[in-house]
């Protein structure tokens, strides 16, 4: 080796500090926009509470030991074949559990949710001690108005409880509903947590399908060029051109009962021409740069250089689209439910804007809270796509921040 | 697939043959200026007729001006541009116009160092990953071996195997062109295709890359396919010299002797354009200036494509195409005895 003059690495000073790569380079440029960041957080928190609804509002108990056996029929919330047979059938539950569990074994216990709600139904008289049914109609008012209300009353010698809730008062305790209660008396509150189940669903699956349609499309045409290129353009363009609504609402006709499934589906493939075009572009600039030439002349095999080499320097720019792609979808899935669309076995944000339309007036906890909740979301994904757009391109970040 | 699985030694050829040969070559662009159907229609000349031969252990400089070709040549024989006509060997066996998985098995004989440190490493992966990447494409060693591999072949083009996690855009254009040559070794090739490997340093970082190259020569018989534009780095690593203009080869002979009496009247003039660093010398220097630009590879000319520029080409070298010819010294010119 002493032939060999070794050039001294530029880097010595440095040699402590491991190395940073792109995608940790891209996280620290990220961690540095604050609301982004606060998006992150809120969608992480959406995420975390869409997981765990069963176990923040739901009338079924999470871990209940009954006859001496331990069960978990919460999972039904997840599945509904996955609540034992012995509640459905044979013991003859009916779905209502803190009485039966009392009344067929004494000795039993169970840990409740936290709050409890069910999204699906109205609570019935005496299902839980001292605690009044669900109201149904203009009755069903937020409980947290009640507190907001009071507070007011309290600070500025205002009398706004007795205005709004007087008559509610008189029968004894105030129901338990957070948000409020629909015109059938379900709880708004549990329908917005389980609802978020759905947003979230509909956001990652159906995008995930987007992403799986639109990279593979975009990579070929981009990749292959020629005629599969122009072929491939036209497809796209075919399907941009229609109105995406349209689109999806004549797909859904094609199915007689669509579930939430079906609708994630069809929002998957009619979203992923934006993915496409962006996925085409990228490997149209980077077929052309000499490492994949490189790689090439190795001998790298056609699916190496379409992912190891081209669609890694790639996956940058195409997350931005899918998150934005995430909101739209969450969006389009409240519209199709608002329509009366949607999924009716499944609560969802959009299902409950569409009870609230005949009675705005009288019921406007229907319109507000789960306006809030797209709105929120929609927002935080939107702030996420713009602070990925703006970590992973080295021309925004050299103009500092 | 077969002869993967043949131990290195017998995929040797016979002492002395050539490990590459490429029999006129031509590669030639269509192209279409203009509307379609009404446009000008042609081809450019890139490659017009090179044959060359590398044999095992030497290392062949390929030298012209920028547009004349050398790095289409080496494209084509690598098989990243399909050559127009023409034969091309590698231990012997034709290589041109088959398919890539056909391709594949000799892929590992020929490797290809670029112009560009800059471009031709991928920068979203680790040096170790880039020089294992090869490995990994022609399932050399077990994968625990892999890694010890790479950190042998760093320690061998002189970078610290330490380095062996970080990304490319850490390292300097020398240290940079050192792992593209990393990679190049990674499947223990017969020849490696440089394509202008220093063009793109500094002249100081030159030396070194061209020092090691000759070096790893050295140690493990690799032969090479130098392509250069400048003369005096391809004097100092090449055994044997090439010329080439307009996507021919003009005159191709020992370095040495190329050097020494170079005979075509374009290799004299590039010659008569390299500075000499000494003054008294640099003085007395006789400097040929060609008249003209180099005329376009889109018109096929019937002469000796140098013909126009040349200070003694008359009617006849306009009129008839010379041919590569003399046994040792090998020149294209009318006006040369041979």
């Amino acid at each position: 080796m002493s032939s060999v003059p070794v050039e001294q690495p530029a880097v010595t000073a440095a040699l402590e500090t491991p190395s940073r790569g792109f995608w940790s380079e891209a996280w620290r440029q990220f961690r540095r926009r604050k609301l982004s960041l606060a998006a992150l957080a809120f969608v992480i928190g959406m995420g975390v509470s869409a997981l765990f609804a069963p176990a923040i509002a739901g009338t079924k108990p999470l871990v209940t030991r009954y006859k001496g056996e331990l069960y978990f029929p919460a999972m039904a919330y997840y599945n509904r074949s996955w609540e034992n047979a012995i509640f459905r059938t044979q013991d003859k539950f009916r779905g209502r559990y803190p009485q039966n569990l009392k009344q067929k074994d004494p000795e039993s216990w169970a840990i409740w949710p936290l709050v409890y709600q069910d999204p699906q139904r109205r609570l019935y008289r005496d299902e839980w001690e001292g605690i009044p049914p669900n109201p149904t109609g203009a009755k069903g008012k937020p409980y947290l108005y009640y507190l907001w209300l009071k507070g007011w009353d309290s600070l500025f010698g205002t009398n706004y409880v007795e205005e709004e809730f007087g008559e509610l008062l008189k029968d004894g305790p105030l129901p338990f509903n957070l948000f409020g209660a629909t015109d059938r008396g379900v709880d708004v509150f549990a329908q917005m947590v389980h609802g978020a189940q759905t947003a979230m669903l509909v956001g990652f699956v159906s995008m995930g399908i987007a992403a799986a349609i639109g990279i593979t499309t975009g990579a070929a045409a981009g990749y292959f060029g020629g005629w599969i290129d122009i072929l491939l353009s036209r497809v796209i363009e075919v399907v941009m051109c229609i109105p995406a609504l349209v689109l999806i609402l004549a797909l859904l006709a094609i199915v007689e009962r669509p579930s939430i499934w079906h609708i994630m589906v069809v929002i998957g493939i009619t979203g992923w021409t934006g993915i496409a075009r962006l996925t085409r572009g990228e490997f149209l600039k980077l077929k052309q740069m000499e490492y994949v030439t490189a790689a090439k002349a190795l001998g790298a095999g056609r699916a190496r250089i379409m992912f190891r080499h081209i669609l890694r320097n790639a996956l940058a720019p195409i997350l931005v689209p899918i998150a934005f792609g995430i909101a739209s979808a969450i969006l389009v899935e409240s519209a199709l439910s608002f329509l009366g669309f949607g999924d009716p076995t499944r609560p969802s944000w959009g299902k409950l804007l569409d009870q609230g339309r005949d009675s705005i007036q009288e019921m406007w906890w229907l319109i507000l809270f789960p306006g809030l909740a797209i709105f929120f979301t929609v927002l935080a994904y939107n702030l996420i796509g713009e602070g990925l757009q703006e970590a992973t391109d080295p021309r925004m970040r050299q103009a500092g921040h | 697939m077969q002869t993967m699985t043949e131990p290195r030694a017998e995929r040797r050829n016979k002492p002395g043959a050539p490990v590459l040969e490429a029999r006129n070559l031509k590669v030639h662009f269509p192209f279409r200026r203009g509307l379609p159907f009404v446009g000008k229609y042609g081809v450019i000349r890139a490659v017009d007729g090179v044959s060359l031969h590398v044999n095992e252990g030497e290392t062949l400089g390929l030298v012209g001006e920028s547009g004349c070709g050398k790095s289409t040549t080496a494209r084509a024989i690598v098989g990243l541009t399909a050559p127009t006509s023409g034969e091309i060997y590698l231990n012997g066996a034709r290589i041109d116009g088959l398919s890539s998985s056909a391709m594949f098995t000799h892929r590992r004989d020929m490797q290809m160092v670029f112009q560009n440190p800059f471009s031709s490493l991928n920068p979203r992966m680790t040096v170790g990953a880039i020089i294992r990447e090869p490995m990994d494409i022609f399932h050399l060693h077990s994968r625990r071996d892999r890694r010890l591999e790479v950190m042998r072949l760093m320690d061998l083009v002189g970078l610290n195997p330490r380095y062996m996690n970080r990304y490319p855009h850490e390292f300097s254009g020398g240290q940079r062109q050192r792992i593209g040559v990393a990679r190049a070794l990674a499947v223990e090739p017969k020849i490696i295709l440089c394509d202008e490997p220093v063009s793109a340093l500094d002249v100081s970082i030159q030396a070194q890359v061209i020092n090691l190259l000759m070096d790893l020569q050295q140690k493990l018989g690799v032969a090479y396919l130098f392509i250069a534009h400048d003369l005096a780095v391809v004097r100092h690593i090449a055994h044997r010299v090439g010329v080439m203009y307009l996507g021919r080869i003009v005159e191709l002979a020992d370095a040495d002797a190329l050097y020494a009496s170079p005979k075509h009247p374009y290799t004299q003039a590039l010659l008569s354009a390299v500075p000499v660093p000494n003054p008294q010398r640099e003085e007395q220097r006789q400097y040929v200036a060609l008249a003209g630009e180099p005329p376009s590879p889109d018109r096929q000319y019937p002469g000796c494509p140098f013909a126009p520029r040349c200070p003694i080409g008359d009617e006849h070298c306009r009129e008839v195409a010379p041919q590569l010819a003399g046994g040792q010294h090998l020149v294209s010119c009318h006006k040369v005895e041979t």
